[in-house]
């Protein structure tokens, strides 16, 4: 009988701590669903769905990357600023008369460079990863001003422009490559070997080290990983825009920690939920964009956000605090 | 299990009650309350007999944007129907910058003044092109007959106007100009233009400068914005064609002074080391204005020099007064806000529209700077 108890107890403590999170954050969405329905007649209409899926995109492809550098126990301060640099490199190259493929690779390879900087410099000096990213931001942020010398590149070729407002049937690219990316995503930190030492790195690091791993090989991969996935999304914004600005993406990083965070990924590093991330980004979309059907003024919208991010904070910082004593690195404690 | 039940209801509540916050702080629009119907017959009727009582101007202007108004409307004749309940969307730059504020105080006095429901929206700052073209995006889905947008930028605007077009909502374009080369590519297009006219401005300006310095004529300068920028570029045309036209007048000058204070004051004093002999400066706006009349008089060299400004900011209708700058050129915001709104009806109601109209601008000078006294 008390085992029987005990038992029962087990299972709902698991439910709760691994499928909770995500299912809390269906409800919550499935309310504003309703809610925003219910209050404006234009929110659930297929138009109006798609821009959130859209305009979420760009955010699930950001914040991707990020759950796997903050679940490796870090962050990464830089993803907006090198959104900006990679977009500006490609425009640069464009302008210089390369194709739109060359030049979609190299802002890529630029991704994957500042994040290999990053990666490198946390792991080997061992540094403060808030600070050598917050370096990192300046720096791309003042590289992809010199290189446009402030004034922001325009018109690019279609084949370019398509990455961003192009069609597939009734989705466009950038909904395609978030979709894609996040099965991708997901895959790799659950099953692969890359993505159960990336999670050991952020649980319990010195583990790692002793069943003779390199460290350093897999957290610069993770850092690079989230430069290319800044980089996809420089790429995202710059052929949507049609335009290369060196101020694009300001704040993008904070959205993807936001977005992150709110989705269960642990602050502190071990625990990792893709299927949190990209519904979290959902979930802050549908209320940037409810907020504008429903025609509330800029003013409180930004008060809006900014309550939901504390509030996803603090909802973190207590989830965090409880599981301390049980945080396990396994890669059972993902859910997808 | 307890605790975490606790938590979520607590999450639940918050969130609803950001949505119902959200729900209660939609700007007042019609007076007939009638919000996701607009096209209530009987409230729309309502609101005809109220509102043409306060026909046909505000008594909120002042005599001289009175004026401007008068030649604005000829200029939109014949005038659409008004009072018809009509959703006009307004997309401006940012709420962070006072002058987009005023602008949004201007459309939402012409809504009412027209009796029209005008909802304004915004990016969260300047530079935020990205959120700018969310936030169109998201108005498309509602149901405004037409949308006046002022872009950040020329392109970032541009897919959102495609969608509009495809689904039928009039697109205005006030001031800043959206690419229509890059509409055309995207297949889109616009169906209404307004801004002030830049060269206009200059040119006006130079007129004025030219009339003064009579037959003598004499060296004058420019001092632009920041090279490239479209009124920087515009009004600086406007007032060298002026120039170069008149007899005896010499433009030796023409240096970029960035809108900056600071810069604009060195600019002059720079300028009037080399051309001691100076008659007359224009200044792209007020502020650079300001700045050169202040070097000037550092000098001991103001008298008998020119100084121009443009906008009218309200330290210029000071400085107008008491005869430290010479004049500059006005435009009203509440009139130009009125334009692009009775633009969007003429449109919304298939009228014919002129390809662009122009704010109608006034010069206030130290001749007629009493007759602005009200002006806001």
């Amino acid at each position: 009988m008390q085992g029987n108890v005990k038992v029962n107890w087990l299972k709902i403590k698991l439910l709760s701590s691994y499928i909770l999170p995500q299912l809390l954050l269906i409800l919550v969405m499935l309310v504003m669903v309703i809610l925003l329905s219910v209050t404006s007649p234009f929110f659930f209409t297929w138009d109006n769905l798609r821009n959130i899926f859209d305009h979420s995109s760009l955010y699930i492809i950001l914040a991707l990357g990020m759950t796997f550098v903050i679940s490796s126990g870090g962050i990464d301060l830089s993803v907006g600023a090198v959104a900006a640099l990679s977009g500006v490199c490609m425009a640069a190259a464009m302008q210089g008369g390369a194709g739109a493929g060359i030049s979609i690779l190299g802002g890529l390879i630029v991704g994957g460079l500042m994040g290999a900087a990053n990666g490198t410099i946390i792991s080997f000096l061992k540094i403060n990863p808030f600070i050598v990213t917050l370096g990192v931001m300046s720096l791309s942020r003042g590289l992809a001003l010199i290189i446009t010398g402030g004034i922001p590149i325009y018109g690019f070729p279609r084949a370019f422009t398509w990455w961003g407002s192009g069609h597939i049937g009734p989705f466009n690219p950038p909904m395609l490559l978030a979709a894609l990316l996040t099965l991708l995503a997901a895959v790799v930190l659950n099953m692969s070997r890359f993505g159960y030492y990336t999670l050991s790195l952020g649980g319990n690091e010195e583990a790692l080290r002793r069943s003779g791993v390199s460290i350093h090989f897999y957290r610069i991969l993770v850092y690079i990983l989230c430069g290319v996935a800044a980089a996809l999304g420089g790429l995202i914004v710059t052929a949507r825009l049609n335009t290369a600005e060196p101020l694009a993406g300001w704040m993008l990083e904070m959205d993807s920690i936001a977005a992150v965070v709110l989705g269960g990924t642990s602050m502190k590093g071990g625990r990792g939920s893709i299927a949190g991330t990209v519904i979290a980004c959902l979930l802050l979309g549908m209320l940037r964009n409810g907020l504008v059907v429903l025609s509330i003024p800029s003013y409180y919208q930004q008060l809006v956000i900014g309550i939901i991010i504390l509030v996803a904070v603090i909802f973190a910082e207590v989830r965090s605090r409880k599981g301390l004593a049980g945080t396990n690195i396994k890669g059972g404690s993902t859910s997808q | 299990m307890k605790e975490t039940m606790k938590k979520m209801v607590v999450f639940m509540l918050l969130f609803s009650l950001v949505a119902f916050a959200a729900g209660c702080g939609s700007p007042s629009s019609a007076p007939a309350g009638e919000e996701e119907n607009g096209a209530d017959p009987a409230a729309t009727e309502e609101m005809n007999e109220e509102e043409l009582e306060k026909e046909p101007t505000g008594p909120v202007l002042s005599s001289k944007a009175q004026e401007l108004e008068q030649v604005l409307m000829e200029q939109l004749l014949p005038l659409p129907e008004f009072n018809t309940g009509e959703k006009i969307g307004a997309l401006i730059i940012t709420l962070a910058n006072p002058y987009w504020v005023s602008m949004k105080e201007g459309y939402e006095k012409a809504g009412e003044e027209l009796g029209i429901e005008v909802t304004v929206m915004a990016a969260p700052t300047e530079g935020d092109t990205k959120s700018q073209l969310e936030t169109l995006d998201a108005m498309v889905a509602r149901d405004y007959a037409a949308i006046v947008a002022s872009p950040i930028e020329p392109f970032n605007l541009v897919p959102g106007v495609v969608k509009a077009n495809k689904k039928g909502i009039k697109i205005i374009n006030l001031g800043p100009p959206i690419s229509e080369e890059a509409l055309e590519e995207a297949g889109g297009y616009l169906d209404g233009k307004i801004t002030v006219n830049f060269e206009e401005q200059g040119s006006m300006a130079a007129e004025y400068i030219v009339e003064k310095l009579g037959t003598e004529g004499g060296k004058v300068a420019i001092i632009q914005g920041i090279p490239g920028a479209g009124q920087s570029e515009g009004r600086t045309a406007g007032a060298k064609k002026v120039f170069e036209a008149a007899e005896n007048v010499e433009i030796v000058s023409i240096q970029p002074g960035n809108w900056d204070r600071n810069t604009a004051y060195n600019v002059a004093s720079n300028i009037l080391q080399a051309h001691p002999d100076i008659r007359a400066i224009f200044c792209c706006n007020d502020v650079m204005a300001l700045a050169a009349a202040d070097a000037l008089e550092a000098a001991g060299k103001r008298e008998g020099v020119i100084i121009f400004g443009v906008d009218f900011i309200s330290e210029a209708h000071e400085a107008i007064k008491e005869g430290r700058l010479d004049g500059s050129i006005a435009y009203s915001m509440p009139v130009y806000a009125k334009a692009a709104m009775i633009l969007a009806l003429k449109i919304v109601q298939g009228h014919d529209v002129p390809d662009e109209v122009y704010s109608p601008l006034l010069l206030v000078s130290k001749e007629n700077v009493a007759e602005f006294e009200d002006w806001e």
